[in-house]
């Protein structure tokens, strides 16, 4: 909603600057969005008498003027053929800032030809007040010199409101120049409208309402013998200070009055209405319109349209059909003021993409008492700036006027609703400069009854907001803000992600964060899923952005792509987050996963050897066991994951947690990662969020004292062929139940070239033996090492060492 | 005056003249055993205390102490002043790189929704949790929303083909605790939202929001803007002052949007703020009486206050990101940063 205050100040005294002004509309909830003075006059320009005029010494086309500007006479070298003596002209002085399309450029002291000048006598047009560039812009001899020029040619200020869809109310200078009046208090008034009205009866069938459940009320009038022509300089100005274009000066008047008042209206050529009637029906299946602004469109029986006995002429309340308007030619005018349903103004104008300023009103609901006004302003502005006359009286077919809300309220509820003290009187105040009737005033309330144009006030919340707003938010005092504990914490839903998240960051890994939309042939790259298990949108943006996310490591690919192509190698990468699924067999429709990924240096901030580390598969599984362990989690195990094409094979293992698969890591397969810019494996790992937090919740850590006896420990080594695998060894050992048997570590893997050969490879454990009540004797831990060393060579066949 | 005593001063006079001579740290070593080793001469001292006679007891005591100080103390002379002449051999660089753990981070996403649901939690509220894809009701209906409200539109919410839709708001999640929980009710909810936007520098297909939502008996727009004013302060610091606006929402009656004091500029006035000295972070308001209708709680007890917060427009607030999309990118350069 546009609005300029010179307009504004038509119906209500502004007794406030413009800075002040827009504070109070904003916090009031007219959001001021964007103020402009629209004078173009910059500041320094004043009025200035030329006291004598000389030729220029070295010029035949310059003068050499001396001008009073008020205070002492200065020296002016002017190129205008008018610049004579006596005259009073404005003058720029030294200073002076004009903003020009090339830029700013400044009034300095300068010679010109040699002689000095200090400042510069102006055109109209230089000035941007008019068009004339032939000389100086002679001003009246009553002008004091030294006068502001602002002062002589006042601008107006352009404020661009946002107006909030419950106050259709505030779509016309009126109705701002109502709230302008509560804030400011001063008193709003609308100027005098009145016509004398035809006593003829209209032709009864000039307007006829089919489709009433659409079109609530329809006025129409008819105008006969006006004169098409140019808005006088008034109407134009008012329309221009608010960027509209002036049209012919019947359209002007429709256009004013929408502005004015809120009430959209519509002038109909009558002689080009079929039988010189309208008839407000549903478009018919297929039925065509082209429209104003040339666009032909197809209609259906939900879009109301204002037909004359034939065609439609105007797809109503949104814009008039093309051959429906005024025109240059144009003798005899039908003046359309109506009330159509706004839900169905909304569909037609979304449906259909097309919208104006009518529509924008007429979807946000008119004032049912503001159409008559308005058809009588309009009539009054037309008679007045094109001539012709009534022919007889309005012809207003309505459904009748809607039940005005009557709304009880009690004042205590409003102060403890806001938190603030405002007094009973101060609430009666209000309501009544709102314009709205309030009846049966109390001690403790009052009835207010909110007239048509207020069709957002219902309830007695609804009144709330008008006392604080009004009354001022920055009035609620701040309190003490109490913690009230209503739930336990342990319904906090976040707060376990977020010790997730933390763990994963504290074992080094960097949080990703990505987009839950994303494309079929992205989020397939995870192999658990097929096309069928996607959640797919019914509107997606695009078809890269069409299906929801089945796990994460589609958006993980791409980040580390993204990373590497930019020359970020080395990276340890996690993302906690939703993902979807459409098969409830796999995973519920919606899981939290989490995920990482490592590649890269180990440690690219080392030096020497350690520089050299890359990261590899046991990094990876480190971390989600340390990630278990900090969690407490006990009971996993990792087995060989086969036939899983998201990673490279016999290099990935599944997690299980409890019993259950609840998740997968390795190296990721090749085909992934063959096309990047990095020589270093990939690794990725994935977990249910759900499965690691429910193990994770059993895991109370319970105190045990530390052992008081001393630990015994003994080395074996041993050859043993290289598909063996170390907890394979350690599983067979444990099996063994060696008495007093407290740990068993792998110390030592070697593998030389001629044990590779063999296929062979030598490992070293270390077994740690510890009885807690005493101290372990040499020959029963010897005795116990004895039976596993035999029992490695009879059943592992490994060769001792 | 006693054998003993004689003996302890004799005993710390030769031990520091060993000591000052000692040329090695095994020498001094070997002081220290003759001496003050578990078979030296002191503990053996130790065990003839109690030929002394009482009268000269404490005297000998003092004599004993003392003579046990003065021979440690010429012992650490001693390998002090060895160890001075061996400092450069041993030395080594110090300001070769530390050998660091490796750290990660959080994402800034993440971590402001966290800072929020921390500084909520401090005062009463329990972030809770809602499901993204959402059906109309939680999300649109019994939030008052009109039939033919904009953001129903397939413009600008996304559906699925059964009907239901990717949750515009985080504010379903308040219906979804109210039916499950009488009042009071004091819970947050962060999480992901969707809008049908193409993504630019300050839009994307979907962001983060903080919804919060209190309801008790008696609760005004006073209790509103200070949990708000607290956000801010715990939030920006304490400076930060909070500012409301009437705006409207169908699910809130009285409406505001709230602004905060420019955190960049302190609201002097500066290009974050457009010089306005505020900046514009949300909506809030009472909860509308419709909207407890929906939920079966009698809006003539009961009352209550709602708010969001965009979590991306915090963050990018806090940490001076100029462009949404780079929080969607994850370049680990930004990722480290945070």
């Amino acid at each position: 909603m546009n609005i300029s205050k010179k307009w504004l100040s038509d119906y209500v005294a502004v007794t406030c600057d413009d800075a002040t002004l827009c504070h109070k509309l904003t916090m009031a909830g007219i959001e001021v969005e964007k103020v402009e003075s629209t004078s173009k006059i910059p500041a320094g320009v004043i009025a200035a008498k030329i006291v004598s005029r000389d030729v220029h010494p070295n010029s035949d086309h310059l003068s050499v003027c001396q001008v009073f500007n008020g205070k002492e006479t200065i020296q002016i070298v002017c190129g205008a053929p008018n610049c004579d003596a006596g005259r009073i002209v404005p003058l720029a002085q030294i200073g002076t800032v004009f903003s020009t399309p090339e830029g700013e450029f400044k009034i300095k002291k300068s010679k010109l030809r040699g002689v000095e000048s200090n400042g510069m006598m102006c055109s109209e047009e230089e000035l941007g007040i008019g068009t004339d560039n032939s000389g100086l812009m002679i001003l009246d001899d009553s002008i004091a010199p030294g006068t502001p020029f602002e002062a002589l040619y006042p601008g107006d200020t352009f404020m661009e409101l946002e107006v909030t869809p419950n106050r259709p109310d505030w779509l016309s200078v009126w109705g701002i120049a109502r709230d302008v009046s509560c804030l400011l208090g001063t008193e709003a008034k609308l100027p005098q409208i009145s016509i004398t009205e035809s006593t003829d009866a209209p032709r009864a069938d000039l307007v006829t309402v089919e489709a009433s459940d659409l079109c609530h009320r329809y006025i129409g009038r008819v105008i006969r013998d006006v004169k098409v022509g140019p808005s006088p300089a008034w109407l134009v100005e008012r329309l221009e200070s608010i960027g509209l274009r002036s049209i012919n000066n019947i359209v002007d008047v429709t256009n004013f009055v929408l502005m004015e008042l809120g009430q959209p209206l519509h002038a109909f050529d009558l002689d080009k209405l079929e039988e010189g009637r309208v008839v407000a029906r549903r478009a018919s299946a297929g039925e065509k319109i082209v429209t104003l602004d040339g666009k032909e469109l197809t209609l259906d029986e939900n879009c109301l349209v204002i037909a004359d006995a034939k065609k439609p002429m105007a797809l109503a309340g949104i814009m008039g059909g093309e051959f429906s308007g005024v025109t240059g030619e144009t003798v005899n005018v039908l003046l359309e003021s109506a009330v159509f349903q706004p839900s169905n103004i909304r569909a037609t104008s979304r449906r259909l993409g097309i919208s104006s300023d009518s529509s924008y009103r007429f979807e946000r609901g008119v004032d049912y008492d503001m159409a008559e006004l308005a058809s009588i302003r309009a009539v009054q502005l037309i008679l007045e700036v094109a001539g012709g006359r009534l022919d007889g009286k309005a012809l207003d077919i309505n459904t009748g006027r809607p039940r005005e809300a009557v709304i009880p309220c009690c004042f205590e509820n409003i102060r403890n609703r806001i938190g603030s003290g405002v007094t009973n009187a101060r609430i009666e105040e209000i309501f009544r400069t709102l314009h709205l009737k309030v009846d049966n005033v109390t001690a403790e309330g009052c009835v207010v009854t909110a007239p048509l144009f207020r069709r957002d006030l219902l309830r007695e919340a609804d009144l709330v907001e008008e006392i604080a707003r009004i009354d001022g938010l920055d009035k609620i005092p701040e309190i003490a803000v109490g913690g009230k504990c209503c739930h336990p914490l342990a319904e906090d839903a976040w707060l376990p992600l977020q010790k997730l998240r933390h763990l994963a960051a504290g074992l080094g890994f960097y949080e990703c964060v990505h987009y839950s939309i994303g494309s079929v042939a992205n989020f397939l790259s995870d192999s658990r899923f097929e096309e069928s298990d996607l959640v797919k949108l019914d509107n997606p943006l695009s078809p890269e952005m069409s299906v929801m996310r089945p796990s994460l490591l589609g958006g993980l690919l791409g980040a580390v792509e993204r990373n590497i192509a930019r020359g970020n190698r080395n990276l340890a990468l996690f993302e906690l987050d939703r993902c979807f699924c459409a098969n409830d067999k796999k995973f519920p429709e919606e899981r939290n996963e989490l995920a990482f990924i490592l590649t890269g240096l180990r440690h690219p901030e080392r030096f020497s050897a350690e520089l050299k580390e890359t990261f590899d598969f046991y990094d990876l599984k480190g971390a989600i066991e340390s990630l278990f362990e900090l969690l407490n989690i006990t009971n996993y195990r990792f087995a060989l994951l086969e036939n899983d094409s998201r990673f490279r094979a016999g290099h990935a293992c599944a997690v299980v947690l409890e019993g259950k698969t609840a998740g997968a890591f390795g190296e990721l397969n090749k085909k992934f990662t063959s096309n990047w810019r990095t020589t270093y494996p990939v690794f990725a790992a994935q977990i249910e969020v759900a499965a690691l937090l429910q193990a994770a919740s059993r895991g109370v850590a319970k105190y045990k004292a530390a052992p008081q006896y001393p630990a015994t420990s003994r080395d074996i080594a041993f050859v043993a062929p290289a598909s063996l695998a170390c907890g394979d060894i350690i599983d067979f050992i444990r099996r063994k139940k060696l008495q007093d048997l407290e740990s068993v570590q792998l110390f030592d893997i070697f593998e030389d070239d001629a044990l590779k050969a063999k296929q062979q490879k030598s490992l070293a454990f270390s077994l740690t033996f510890r009885n807690s009540e005493r101290t372990l004797k040499d020959n029963e831990v010897n005795a116990a090492v004895e039976k596993l060393r035999a029992a490695l060579a009879g059943e592992l066949k490994v060769e001792l060492r | 005056m006693n054998d003993i005593i004689a003996e302890i001063d004799r005993a710390a006079a030769a031990a520091e003249s060993r000591a000052a001579s000692a040329a090695s740290g095994a020498d001094v070593e070997a002081i220290r055993i003759d001496y003050l080793g578990r078979n030296g001469l002191f503990p053996a001292l130790s065990r003839r205390m109690g030929e002394i006679p009482a009268e000269q007891r404490k005297a000998t005591g003092a004599a004993f102490n003392g003579g046990r100080m003065k021979i440690q103390a010429a012992i650490d002379a001693a390998l002090e002043r060895l160890s001075a002449g061996s400092a450069e051999k041993d030395a080594i660089d110090l300001t070769l790189p530390g050998r660091r753990s490796a750290a990660g981070r959080i994402h800034p996403i993440s971590r402001m929704a966290d800072e929020c649901a921390e500084v909520f939690r401090r005062m009463g509220f329990v972030a809770v949790d809602g499901p993204e894809i959402e059906d109309i009701y939680h999300n649109f209906d019994a939030l008052n929303t009109p039939m033919d409200h904009p953001s129903r539109d397939p413009q600008d919410t996304f559906y699925f083909p059964d009907g239901r839709i990717l949750r515009s708001q985080t504010s379903p999640v308040q219906i979804r605790v109210m039916e499950t929980h009488t009042p009071p009710v004091r819970i947050v909810a962060p999480g992901r939202v969707f809008r049908r936007d193409t993504p630019d520098a300050t839009h994307g297909m979907n962001f983060h929001q903080i919804e919060g939502l209190y309801v008790d008996k008696n609760v005004s727009m006073a209790d509103l803007k200070s949990v708000l004013q607290r956000f801010a302060c715990e939030m920006f610091g304490p400076d930060v002052k909070i500012r409301l606006r009437p705006h409207f929402f169908p699910f809130t009656e009285p409406s505001v949007e709230y602004d905060f004091s420019c955190v960049v500029c302190g609201g002097k006035g500066c290009n974050v703020c457009k010089n306005s000295g505020w900046i514009e972070i949300a909506g809030a308001g009472m909860v509308d009486p419709a909207v407890f209708k929906a939920v079966g709680y009698d809006p003539e007890v009961w009352s209550g206050f709602a708010f969001g917060l965009g979590i991306e427009r915090l963050a990018m607030l806090k940490h001076r990101i100029p462009d949404l999309r780079l929080l969607y990118e994850n370049d680990i350069r930004f990722l480290k940063q945070f």
